[in-house]
């Protein structure tokens, strides 16, 4: 890998691939944008814990009577093709969205930051090693990567975020990494050293807290990737099976009916856009209120 | 050319080399390390006379795992990527036979990412608040969008409603607009942010005052100048937006019911036909590690101040 | 046995009824003329285009251009000449008789004689052949050819759906050649050589098949509208698997013809200029029934199984889903079949308060935390295993209302996975299938139930725990020598199947035909419900 590919997808924090926008915009409305994110991402919690509360209807059951409808009195969102409250099944989603995005994230972020860490230790070859099997992870695009892993273990939830989550490790592993790296060099753990801490003391007291401080940041802007990779690969039917609620699977479903439909289809998309949106521009915002702490 | 570029060159395709056969190395590790016989995970589900028999006589199962793993590591280089037993027929032609459409979409949703960004950073890097606040706020809602609700949306409005362009299929230029700018405009916000954001940084640079104060025009001035330096940057994410391209590509062909590679590897998924899902992931991982070395050879040789290192 | 073979004066007379209604099409002013090609978008690319092995429907839409079969179904229960100008059966029903057309070819030139159809006959009963459709020759001892054109089949009992069988597009002929081959030949293409008005040109998987016209084409069955060569010259196959793409290229006018057309898109195509809209017969073929696995449990347990049945209002679902566009079933036996129980319409259905009566006195008193039944502790599950390329017509989701209903109900949880044609298979050979949605082939009455319910059907891998009342019932009816006998005897078998919950029939399917309103001659094929060939299919001109 050359110091220049480097030295732009290792910046700690700065992540080339999310909206540098979102750190613009929330620059000059720190309150509009950030408040509102924050506000999305809290109701998406609630639908997440206590869905209940947001709608009456069940997400599953069908009134054939009100097969198609369109949005309008009883029915936010209107109704699908077999009469089910498009709202209460957006709502309900959410779950599974949320739970499927952060749950990749967490395996992305936990194995990442262990071969992060490992790749930057004082080892050449070590860090020669785990680089390149960050790098072989990354050759794989993460939609082709997916469907390989989904024929190996099956379809379902829990393996979509596992998909994904193997596919988000180099990501993290390199910013950990060069994290680690930069810290070790550090002035303040040099002299942690001088003062004749032990190096286990001196590693977690010191460089641990310290390499690992882009790490929340990171994950939370990334947590919009994964729930744009796996609803895109509910979509294509290699996630949760009909009648879930999950965004992707509701979007694939609407598709044969949107001459005559469109709110089948469009309200769990704009729900997936909101979502990404919300977790990138809270990410940015976490990402400027903590530049001060690097070292 | 010096000497030193040279190896740095050979390095970097070494690097390749490596990796390339570090993919190969994992897809054959992945499908020994699953429990299961590897018998029945390269069947599927099927079971037919002669199945077991020629499943067992095309992957030497009957050797040692390192003579399996030289032999399959020498079938990938040698473009040999086995026959798929559900389709009984040899996966490199099933694999050829469809790959055109995809290509086709991919190179065109590129290219028309491309130019949205390049058009659109150019005429809003370093201009006032309100026009980049703007454009901020539109890269952000489409790099955040689904690729497939963003078909859907585009085929609501195009074909079911205007009814301007076909609603599926292959069959003319026609059929490849709403598919490629589904499939660019996505990438399209994310490569206009990067790109302004560079060029705002090289605006800022000493020899733009200078070019200025020689009484070059801003146009000019941003597309002879700027642009070129901006470029680099864009380069170091050439490799991981070919991949983006070819994976959003299998989603996109679902959505506007096109044939192509993607269209295969989902039904392969979803009918157990391991050959062919292993061949097209490998082929996209290989195109990928090629387009990012291309790329980072490009960049070598563009970028002066990189020469020596 | 006269009842199966049309009189020789109805033989003799069909002729020039054939040549009257072509005469009267005719005079309407329109003459078809020759030439020109068509594009057809169909649902379903086959997984195998050999008849003798395939049991996917929507694939003899495809296979009927370029197979033909001995004798054809006509309207009424008649057998009609196709490839058998004659056909005559015994009075003790053991002895069928088929004269040939002389003069007749497969595409690759072999010649189409009795040693030719000896030759199919036999390898499809050739059990190492592993043919699907050898189930259907199982009643047949030997077949001789006792003249280039006069074939013998001798059986061993009698088999009352046997001549239905054979005009079925699974015992269409082959060239001895093709078979020979020894490919199994799902893969169509020039390899697959039959006799009929097309010849299979090429084949792409997932994109497209090409016929084009077999110029010595001179044997059309007895119901066609016109004797000799297809009018087109090239038909164009191409597989658009989801519907709103499918009507979208007819409305674009990238094809010319589409199959499958849900509710919500009729509106595109019927009574609008430059368009028409064909819906086809929906009595010969079975209804779409759920088949239920009672040797599993917890299905094993009839109170189960008629829980199932009852608890949920079919009409209102089915009229939801399909807009009104298909009938409700009450059996599985199609409404216009001759053998259709008619007792059982309005006899059984929609009783939820009954259902969960049965649900309680079986034991399902628990519920668990997301409200379904249980007992000691395990969920009242039963899956349905719907194998992934027989998945078509909007079916699936059907079946995903019936899961609600049924939750919201009786708290049952009717689980839907979709399934590989493999594992199906699979489940298959071991008999672990659960529940298995299906519509059946038209066949004779006793055949569809046969190998829906029957001791060979579905369940033959655990026939020994199967109902032998039921079995007994079928056997007969195959085995039945009179009309009427036989009549009794499906019905009773229908009565039986429904009564003990082994089958819930859904609805009664029929196909729909979209196409330009230049597109002249399309019809439905009486043996398969199904889109005729393009043999009578012609272009009207600008």
């Amino acid at each position: 890998m050359t110091s220049s590919r480097q030295a732009v997808l290792d910046a700690p924090g700065r992540d080339p691939l999310a909206p540098a926008s979102a750190r613009r915009v929330s620059s000059r409305l720190p309150s509009l944008a950030v408040m509102l994110s924050a506000l999305f991402v809290l109701l998406l919690i609630v639908a997440t814990a206590a869905p209940q509360w947001l709608t009456p209807h069940d997400p599953l059951e069908g009134d054939f009577l009100a097969v198609l409808q369109p949005p309008g009195s009883g029915h936010l969102f209107g109704t699908d093709r077999l009469g089910r409250d498009v709202f209460a099944r957006t709502v309900h989603g959410a779950r599974y969205s949320l739970c499927i995005g952060l749950g990749s994230t967490a395996i992305s972020v936990f194995f990442g930051v262990l071969l992060g860490v490992a790749a930057g230790q004082k080892s050449r070859l070590l860090d020669e090693g785990i680089s390149r099997v960050l790098d072989v992870i990354s050759s794989f695009p993460g939609v082709l990567l997916a469907m390989l892993v989904v024929i190996f273990l099956g379809q379902g939830m829990a393996n979509i975020a596992i998909a994904v989550g193997i596919a988000g490790i180099p990501k993290f592993g390199r910013v950990v990494r060069a994290q680690t790296q930069a810290v070790r060099g550090a002035d303040y753990v040099t002299h942690a050293c001088i003062y004749g801490r032990s190096r286990l003391q001196v590693f977690v007291r010191h460089v641990l807290p310290n390499a690992l401080v882009a790490v929340p940041v990171t994950a939370t802007i990334y947590v919009g990737s994964t729930i744009l990779a796996t609803s895109g690969l509910s979509f294509l039917g290699l996630g949760p099976q009909p009648p879930t609620p999950e965004w992707g699977v509701m979007l694939a479903e609407s598709r044969d009916v949107l001459r005559v439909a469109w709110w089948p289809g469009v309200f769990p998309g704009a729900a997936i856009t909101l979502t990404v949106i919300a977790f990138t521009v809270l990410g940015h915002h976490l990402q400027r209120r903590f530049e001060g702490r690097q070292p | 050319m010096s000497a030193a570029l040279w190896r740095s060159v050979a390095g970097r395709l070494g690097g390749s080399v490596v990796v390339a056969w570090g993919s190969t190395t994992a897809a054959f590790v992945a499908l020994h390390a699953l429990p299961g016989n590897i018998a029945d995970i390269l069947a599927g589900d099927l079971d037919y006379p002669g199945l077991r028999e020629a499943i067992a006589a095309e992957w030497g199962l009957d050797r040692s795992l390192a003579a399996q793993y030289v032999d399959f590591v020498r079938r990938i280089a040698l473009g040999d990527f086995g026959t798929s037993y559900e389709l009984r027929r040899p996966v490199a032609d099933v694999v050829a036979s469809q790959l055109w459409p995809t290509l086709q979409l991919a190179a065109a949703a590129g290219v028309l990412a491309l130019l949205i960004a390049v058009g659109v950073a150019v005429l809003t890097a370093g201009r006032g608040r309100l026009p980049r606040a703007v454009a901020s706020l539109v890269e952000l809602v489409f790099a955040s969008t689904p690729v497939f609700w963003l078909g859907i949306l585009l085929l609501m409005g195009f074909s079911f409603t205007l009814q301007w362009l076909p609603v599926s299929g292959a069959a003319g230029w026609q059929a490849l607009v709403l598919p490629a700018v589904t499939l660019a405009l996505p990438t399209a916000g994310l490569l206009t942010q990067v790109l302004r954001e560079a060029m705002e940084k090289t605006l800022e640079q000493p020899f733009v005052v200078t070019v200025r104060a020689r009484g070059l025009g801003e146009w000019r001035l941003r597309t002879r100048h700027v642009l070129r330096h901006a470029a680099l940057p864009l380069m170091t994410l050439g490799g991981w937006i070919i991949g983006g391209l070819l994976g959003g590509a299998v989603i996109t062909e679902k959505v506007f019911g096109r044939p192509g590679l993607g269209t295969v590897t989902l039904n392969a998924v979803l009918s157990h036909d391991v050959p062919i899902v292993l061949a097209v992931v490998l082929l996209a991982a290989f195109v990928h590690v090629a387009a990012s070395t291309l790329l980072d050879l490009l960049y070598v040789l563009i970028d002066p101040r990189l020469r020596a290192s | 046995m006269t009842f199966l073979t049309p009189s020789p004066r109805a033989r003799r007379g069909l002729l020039p009824l054939a040549l009257g209604l072509v005469s009267a099409c005719s005079v309407a002013g329109e003459t078809p003329r020759q030439g020109g090609q068509i594009s057809f978008g169909v649902t379903t690319d086959p997984i195998c285009f050999n008849p003798h092995r395939s049991t996917q429907q929507n694939s003899y839409i495809l296979i009927r251009n370029y197979i033909d079969s001995l004798v054809a179904k006509g309207s009424g229960g008649r057998f009609l000449p196709w490839l058998a100008q004659e056909h005559a059966v015994s009075a003790d029903g053991k002895t069928y008789t088929f004269k040939l057309r002389p003069g007749m070819r497969f595409h690759d030139g072999t010649p189409l004689d009795a040693a030719a159809v000896k030759f199919n006959f036999d390898f499809v009963r050739e059990t190492k052949n592993t043919n699907a459709a050898g189930e259907l020759l199982q009643a047949v001892d030997a077949v001789q050819a006792v003249s280039p054109t006069e074939v013998r089949l001798t059986l061993r009992r009698p088999d009352s759906g046997l001549l239905e069988s054979i005009a079925s597009v699974r015992l269409g002929l082959i060239s001895p050649k093709s078979l020979q081959a020894g490919d199994g030949l799902c893969a169509g293409g020039s390899a697959l050589a039959g006799s009929g008005p097309f010849v299979f040109q090429s084949y792409s998987r997932g994109q497209s098949a090409t016929f084009v016209k077999n110029r010595d084409y001179q044997w059309a069955p007895g119901y066609a509208a016109h004797a000799g060569p297809a009018y087109l010259d090239k038909v164009t196959v191409r597989f658009l698997p989801e519907y709103a793409v499918r009507a979208g290229a007819l409305s674009s006018g990238q094809v010319d013809v589409i199959e499958g057309v849900q509710p919500t898109d009729v509106g595109l195509f019927k009574d609008k200029p430059g368009f028409q809209f064909l819906v086809g017969p929906a009595g010969a073929q079975t209804s779409f029934t759920l088949n239920i696995n009672y040797t599993v449990p917890p299905a094993d347990d009839v109170r189960v199984r008629r829980a199932l049945r009852d608890g949920a209002n079919i009409d209102a679902l089915v009229k939801s889903v399909y807009q009104g566009t298909y009938r409700r079933a009450w059996s599985n036996i199609g409404p216009d079949n001759f053998f259709y129980a008619k007792a059982l319409e309005n006899a059984w259905g929609n009783d939820v308060a009954g259902a969960n009566r049965q649900l309680d006195a079986a034991g399902w008193t628990g519920r668990d935390a997301e409200g379904f039944r249980t007992k000691g502790g395990q969920r009242l599950t039963i899956e349905v295993g719907y194998p992934q390329p027989f998945v078509r017509d909007n079916r699936e989701v059907l079946i995903q209302g019936l899961q609600a209903l049924l939750r919201k109900n009786l708290g049952f949880d009717l689980k839907l996975r979709f399934i590989t044609g493999g594992e199906w298979a699979q489940q298959l050979q071991k008999g672990s299938w659960t529940i298995y949605p299906n519509t059946y082939l038209p066949a004779d009455a006793a055949q569809e139930l046969q190998g829906n319910i029957g001791e060979s059907g579905f369940i033959r891998a655990v026939a020994d725990k199967g109902d032998k009342e039921l079995f007994r019932l079928i056997n007969d009816a195959l085995a039945s020598t009179s009309a009427e006998g036989k009549k009794k005897l499906v019905q009773d078998a229908q009565r039986r199947a429904v009564d003990q919950a082994f089958i819930v029939p859904l609805f009664s399917a029929n196909y729909q035909l979209a196409a330009k309103a230049h597109v002249r001659g399309l019809s439905f094929e009486t043996q398969l419900d199904s889109p005729s060939n393009f043999h009578d299919v012609w272009l009207q001109g600008e």
